[in-house]
């Protein structure tokens, strides 16, 4: 009985469902911050102790707005993006050990870490039907957008997960935080800057944020969007940012192992680091994002095939010889 | 100043030698030409070929009674000139000039569209600034025309498109990227932009028309309401070009204070486009130091006018108010913070990455094509041609201030754009020597209510390029005609011409970069 409780406690509470989304809403205002205090404003100050209840109060109030539905849209499809789309990323979060372990024990399988890159491109798939299915031009310019960019990018996004996975010889995710005693950031430091700029392709975040070019395809996917299902398509695209920096803590920086081990609460110390390193890397990316212009969309497909893939397979090998012939040496 | 004047008028007088035009010195621009209905394109083939930067500033339509006039207003090296042609109302048909001079094209669909006058041959049809349920037959700049009598049709025709394969995407009237209402009708191929067809007009407010039925001094108001960015340029253009009528002498500090007003102005709408800019290729944060930094250049309009934005402190005769000696101070202070700025900001514009992917090589106008089409201010400046009414036409106290005149010669985007960001730093230092040379004594001077009449032409250089004002008057309190070309009007060919081939992501950086002013252009 108790186990059942807890299961249902770890699925809905912590690490799951609730932990998740307001773990999501307060990296929401994190960014915004930090967007604002690097563009001179202040940024959300009114709702809550320096505004931190905003992205609650925006996700609240879009609920409550009124909902159209095109009459040219794939209703059924258009209806069931936003909502299979936050689900999906939810799912995938359980898979990483935010406390030290997934968020239903026992959940976690060999080669799970493949599983969840797949997760990942559904989303990112399911982002580009919620376009497709508004029959709106500017929705579909942004959805075959949303298509181009993650077609090409998740071969390199792939490839370099690919990198922890050589160094811990595993493509389980729990084996690949547990042998991370030392960081795969100080081991492989290449391709965890190769990474981080894939994933910002991948997030669509500056500069490669064509999708959303507002002075180009409006609102992009999201056009015809509004009410109760702009507000989950909002969601999870913010679950998907945090998402993609979890995934960055838990394949280069050590996921919820501490530099210091302390005995007591392994669960509390854990969750403390593995939401300092998300954080941390929620702040580089954002840092990244209002640095830099839009890029255009024939230019950034051209750094892909040309840059980031080459590179990415140069990574690749690069790590395979460490792998297998320079550090055992050492 | 205009030192081949003499050589446009030596010209004109041995090449149109034994033909039926009527060449007077002097009254609109340099010279006036009047010419006939069979003999005036003869005058434009002389004129292009003596000088390259020839082109139509203005094409000023005007009801004489039984006539039409039709007022070509011609720019070459510097002077203006003027070549008239008049044609009966009862058979209103001109042959376009628009294949000698393209720059034409817009100018002459303007005059169809308020006057009636067909130009065949001209390759734009459709109205230009009127909606499409405007009656047929009614020309609301003639002046027979009773604005109750216009009923306007119920239903719009179908529009027609045979366009083929080609994808029609409409940017506007409504559009993130635009920030005021016109549409574009752009034809793609896949994401190449194969043709672009303007509608503007969706801001027409009959100022021209408007302007007729009140006094010199209320139009002084209304004409600032063209364009709330360069008010004062709307101003200045139309204070002077009834000063000219009434030929009063505005005294030195009022010269000088206009000047400053004027250049605040160029300030303040530079650091606007600058930073709007930024937000059309996704880049907020310039957006947003840009617009912090225009902030105290509002509150140097607020303490010279007392106005924040529209600074309504021109009139006839000099300027409303005098500065005031605890202000100036506080003035030199707030440039002199932006003087500090500005290598940082010049430096982001040059070397930044993403800026130089985005701006670069997109939107190139060739110098040639320029001079063609007859671009005005930074759009020309940034391809290399040197115009500038300050320097060609000097006006106010531009004549006695030294300054720079920016040109640089890629001719895109980038260019253009860093035209306006050296404008910046001349603009400092034009105030600072107005403050540093500011004259004493009366800044502005009586002028009578009724102008006698007479008719005159005018350029001013707003931020946005040359900016044309024709006014006739009747000898009553009240213009007769007020006829605006602004800026925009004259630019926005040149981005019809340099989208093409382009991919439709360049739109907007390379449609930014023309400073667009729709309310300008519609007026």
């Amino acid at each position: 009985m108790i186990d059942y409780l807890l299961l249902i406690f770890r699925v809905l509470v912590f690490p799951g469902f609730t932990f998740i989304i307001l773990f999501t809403m307060f990296c929401d205002w994190v960014e915004r911050k930090i967007e604002a205090r690097m563009q001179n404003r202040m940024g959300p100050s009114f709702t809550g102790p320096n505004g931190i209840l905003q992205p609650f109060a925006d996700f609240v109030k879009l609920l409550t707005k009124e909902e159209i539905t095109p009459c040219d849209s794939k209703k059924n499809v258009f209806r069931l993006a936003p909502i299979l789309a936050l689900s999906v990323l939810i799912f995938a979060f359980a898979f990483l050990p935010i406390d030290g372990t997934s968020a239903i024990p026992g959940m976690s399988f060999a080669g799970d870490l493949i599983f969840v890159m797949a997760l990942v491109s559904i989303a990112n798939f399911l982002l580009f039907l919620a376009g497709w299915s508004s029959s709106n031009p500017y929705s579909s310019i942004g959805a075959a957008r949303v298509l181009t960019q993650f077609l090409g990018y998740d071969i390199p996004l792939v490839m370099l997960a690919l990198t922890p996975a050589f160094l811990a010889k595993s493509i389980t995710i729990s084996a690949i935080v547990s042998s991370q005693w030392l960081p795969f950031l100080i081991l492989a430091p290449w391709a965890f800057v190769l990474f981080v700029i894939t994933m910002q392709a991948e997030l669509e975040k500056d500069p490669f944020d064509v999708p959303h070019a507002e002075s180009e395809v409006v609102a992009g996917h999201e056009t015809e969007y509004s009410g109760a299902k702009l507000a989950f398509l909002k969601l999870a695209r913010d679950v998907q940012i945090v998402f993609g920096a979890a995934l960055i803590t838990v394949l280069f920086l050590g996921g919820a192992n501490g530099p210091v081990p302390f005995g007591f609460l392994p669960e509390f110390w854990g969750t403390l680091w593995f939401v300092l390193k998300v954080l941390g890397v929620v702040i580089v990316s954002e840092y990244m994002t209002v640095l830099f212009a839009r890029l255009r969309i024939d230019q950034v497909v051209r750094a892909n095939w040309r840059l980031i893939l080459p590179l990415s397979v140069l990574s690749l090998i690069l790590t395979i010889s460490l792998v297998y012939w320079i550090y055992p040496l050492v | 100043m205009p030192n081949n004047s003499i050589d446009i008028i030596r010209i004109l007088e041995t090449k149109l030698c034994g033909k039926p035009v009527q060449i007077i010195p002097g009254q609109l621009g340099i010279v006036t030409v009047k010419a006939s209905v069979e003999g005036y394109r003869d005058i434009f083939k002389v004129l292009i070929e003596a000088d390259e930067k020839t082109a139509i500033s203005a094409i000023t339509g005007i009801d004489l009674g039984a006539n039409i006039g039709v007022f070509y207003h011609v720019r070459t090296s510097n002077p203006l000139l003027t070549i008239q042609v008049e044609v009966p109302k009862e058979n209103t048909t001109l042959r376009t000039i628009s294949d000698i001079a393209p720059s034409a094209a817009l100018h002459e669909l303007e005059v169809t569209d308020l006057l009636g006058v067909t130009f065949e041959g001209n390759p734009s049809t459709g109205h230009l600034v009127l909606p499409e349920t405007w009656p047929d037959g009614i020309y609301p700049l003639r002046k027979d025309v009773n604005a109750n009598e216009v009923k306007l049709n119920p239903e719009p025709p179908e529009e027609k498109s045979d366009e083929g394969k080609l994808v029609k995407i409409i940017i506007g009237p409504q559009h993130p990227a635009l920030l005021e209402p016109e549409k574009f009708a752009v034809f793609v191929e896949g994401e190449t932009v194969r043709k672009v067809e303007p509608r503007i007009g969706y801001v027409h407010r009959g100022i021209e028309k408007a302007s007729e039925s009140r006094t010199y001094i209320q139009d002084v108001y209304l004409v600032e309401r063209i364009c709330g960015i360069c008010n004062s340029c709307h101003a200045t253009g139309f204070v002077e070009t009834v000063e000219k009528i009434l030929k009063t002498e505005v005294p030195e500090r009022g010269k000088y204070l206009r000047t400053i007003i004027l250049e605040v102005n160029r300030l303040h709408s530079h650091l606007l486009t600058l930073g709007h800019a930024g937000l059309e290729i996704g880049y907020e944060v310039l957006f947003q130091y840009f617009w912090r930094d225009r902030e105290p250049i509002m509150d140097i309009t607020e303490m010279l006018t007392g106005n924040r934005v529209i600074s309504s402190s021109l009139t006839v005769g000099g300027v409303r108010r005098d500065i005031k000696d605890n202000d100036i101070p506080k003035i030199r202070a707030v440039l002199g913070d932006l003087r500090k700025r500005i290598p940082f900001y010049t430096q982001v514009y040059r070397d930044e990455p993403s800026i130089r992917a985005r701006m670069q090589n997109v939107g190139i106008l060739k110098r040639d094509i320029a001079l063609k089409l007859g671009v005005v201010g930074p759009v020309a400046r940034g391809s290399g041609v040197n115009i500038d009414v300050r320097k060609d036409e000097p006006y106010e106290a531009y004549g006695e201030i030294p300054f720079k005149v920016i040109t640089k010669d890629a001719g895109d985007t980038w260019a253009r754009m860093n035209v306006r960001m050296d404008e910046i730093e001349e603009s400092i230092n034009i105030i600072e020597y107005a403050l540093d040379n500011l004259p004493p004594g009366p800044f502005r001077v009586k002028v009578p209510r009724a102008v006698p009449s007479g008719e005159a032409v005018n350029r001013v250089e707003a931020p946005r390029g040359e900016l044309f004002y024709y006014v006739k008057s009747n000898g009553t309190t009240m213009p007769e005609r007020v006829k605006v070309r602004t800026p925009t009007f004259a630019n926005i060919p040149a981005f019809l011409t340099t989208a093409i081939g382009e991919p439709l992501a360049d739109v907007p950086p390379n449609f930014v970069s023309l400073d667009p002013c729709f309310s300008c252009t519609d007026r």
